[in-house]
């Protein structure tokens, strides 16, 4: 399995900084959870609006999604232009027996490996913080892993066209911060007007927030299949596109 | 792999060609490198050297003619080729956060190397290279003459039978270039067929046993660098430089003591059997040149007779 190859490359490299980057990943929830779920929570008594539960555990369940969806969108940005083009590492693989489909699949499976090293402490510190009720709470670090998948997937197949880094400005400032900041994290989409709820919608991170939320805090519903295939579906369109503008760009 | 009978072909090129949208890269070449040589690809910057190199190396597919690398299809078998070849690409491209010995190492696990092999091969790659005292180095702090040379042993991890080398000395100083020659003429005598493009000429004369002329696209000539040099040039170069008075009255009865003149911006060229001869005829004639050089006719005299340009502007 040539895949597997990349995906060894990437954890010797990434191994050397784990520490840190543990400890981030641990530091991040706490202080989120601390913050914005006990500080911010504390002044909302109003919890019909969130389905009956307190308003760390809706924060928290949106957040484990929101922070997977960012570190999967920009793991497929910097580090790949990096490995694409300012380091040339693909063009050292492709020498090699690995092909551009080994490098795109390896790439993806190591930013699963980092997002499961991002979405474990932080279900670890929801657990401390009370979050959880049910053993079904477990199924939310694959779905949340799965959103920064199908993100990391699509946004790699824009990264494998560009020819400078600066449309990632423009990615984060109006895609990804937007999406973080409407999509359900910090309120219910209810609260928009129709059009927002609309686009909320359609985006990726709902439908992450939606199925977490069904798994760790709310009962599962019929519409959990829905959010799922959404995932799925985006995450196929993302490898075959990736695969493809990857191709193109490495094998002209 | 059978290559056909009285063949010891292990690259066989056939109207070769590739494009890019409107760019013509490689214009329909042909060559064969033969097991053992050293096959050089000599010609200025964009003259389609790379691209052929990258055709070669199964990263990039033909627009037309046919390709044979050790008998197989670079298009369809391209990972049973890389498997067998080796390349050092024109820019380093090592992994920078490893040391000099992982670099090797990771290397080897995409040739699938087994570990008990790699081992020892490694450490003696390193010490082929000389890096051994930096084995446990990271790449970063490395000079560029170091980086070549382990991009050199990295691409000689599964001993490939073929090396691509993409202009393996440009950007090194000369004793850095030397060193990286002497290590490629082991590599040939040990048998391996060594494939180079260079634009230095000295490169060329020094590596290689055949080399192509390519000029935008096209293969202009083919031979041996002493064969070329021996059908388009003469035996020795007279360099003068002079002033413009004395440039104007060389120039009106300069046909005769030469066979060919090369009127270049900073210097004039005399094409010439004997160099000696013909700068004393010159003074004889009461020419004053402010300098005078003879030397060996090169191939850089082979580039600029054939396409008119100099090769290193």
């Amino acid at each position: 399995m040539n895949a597997a190859k990349v995906v060894r490359r990437n954890v010797t490299v990434f191994w050397r900084a784990w520490r840190f980057s543990f400890f981030l990943s641990v530091l991040s929830p706490v202080m989120f959870l601390s913050a914005m779920g006990l500080g911010l929570g504390s002044m909302v008594s109003e919890t019909d609006a969130f389905g009956g539960v307190d308003y760390v555990d809706f924060f928290a369940t949106g957040m484990l999604a929101a922070t997977c969806m960012q570190a999967g969108v920009f793991n497929a940005t910097y580090p790949i232009m990096m490995k694409m083009m300012w380091q040339r590492n693909y063009e050292a693989m492709l020498a090699s027996p690995l092909e551009v489909r080994d490098i795109f699949l390896g790439e993806l499976a190591s930013i699963g490996l980092m997002l499961a090293q991002v979405a474990v402490p932080f279900a670890g510190v929801m657990a401390l913080f009370g979050v959880f009720d049910s053993p079904m709470a477990i199924l939310a670090i694959p779905v949340a892993v799965l959103l920064g998948l199908a993100c990391a997937s699509v946004i790699m197949a824009f990264t494998a066209t560009l020819q400078t880094d600066e449309a990632y400005t423009w990615l984060f400032r109006f895609v990804v911060t937007p999406l973080f900041l409407l999509s359900g994290t910090f309120f219910p989409i209810d609260e928009l007007p129709l059009w927002g709820k609309v686009v909320a919608q359609a985006t990726p991170l709902y439908h992450g927030v939606e199925l977490v939320r069904q798994l760790a805090i709310y009962e599962l519903e019929a519409s959990a299949l829905w959010h799922l295939g959404y995932l799925l579906v985006m995450l196929g369109i993302g490898t075959a596109l990736g695969m493809r503008n990857l191709e193109r760009r490495l094998v002209p | 792999m059978s290559s056909p009978p009285g063949s010891d072909a292990l690259i066989e090129a056939r109207s070769l060609t590739k494009r890019f949208d409107q760019l013509m890269a490689v214009d329909s070449v042909d060559f064969d490198v033969r097991r053992g040589e050293a096959f050089g690809f000599l010609g200025p910057n964009g003259a389609g050297k790379t691209s052929t190199m990258r055709m070669i190396g199964c990263t990039s597919p033909l627009t037309a003619g046919s390709l044979r690398v050790i008998g197989m299809d670079p298009v369809t078998q391209s990972s049973e080729i890389k498997a067998r070849i080796g390349v050092v690409p024109q820019m380093d491209n090592l992994d920078i956060e490893l040391t000099v010995r992982e670099n090797l190492e990771m290397y080897a696990r995409y040739f699938d190397v087994p570990r008990d092999i790699a081992g020892p091969r490694i450490d003696e790659l390193i010490e082929f290279v000389q890096l051994t005292e930096k084995a446990k180095s990271k790449v970063e702090p490395l000079s560029g003459g170091m980086k070549r040379r382990l991009t050199i042993a990295r691409a000689l991890v599964n001993e490939p039978e073929l090396l691509l080398l993409d202009e393996p000395t440009t950007g090194l100083d000369p004793q850095a270039r030397h060193l990286v020659w002497d290590r490629l003429y082991r590599l040939k005598q040990r048998g391996v067929t060594l494939v180079i493009t260079t634009h230095y000429m000295d490169e060329a004369e020094q590596l290689c046993d055949r080399l192509v002329v390519m000029d935008n696209a096209k293969i202009v000539t083919e031979g041996s660098p002493r064969d070329l040099i021996a059908r388009h040039s003469t035996r020795e170069v007279l360099e003068l430089r002079l002033s413009d008075d004395e440039r104007g009255r060389l120039k009106e009865w300069v046909d005769g003591i030469s066979d060919r003149v090369e009127w270049l911006p900073d210097r004039v060229l005399l094409y010439t059997s004997s160099g000696d001869e013909a700068l004393a005829t010159i003074h004889e004639r009461g020419i004053e040149t402010e300098t005078a050089l003879v030397r060996r006719a090169s191939l850089e005299d082979v580039f600029l007779t054939i396409t008119g340009r100099s090769l290193v502007e």
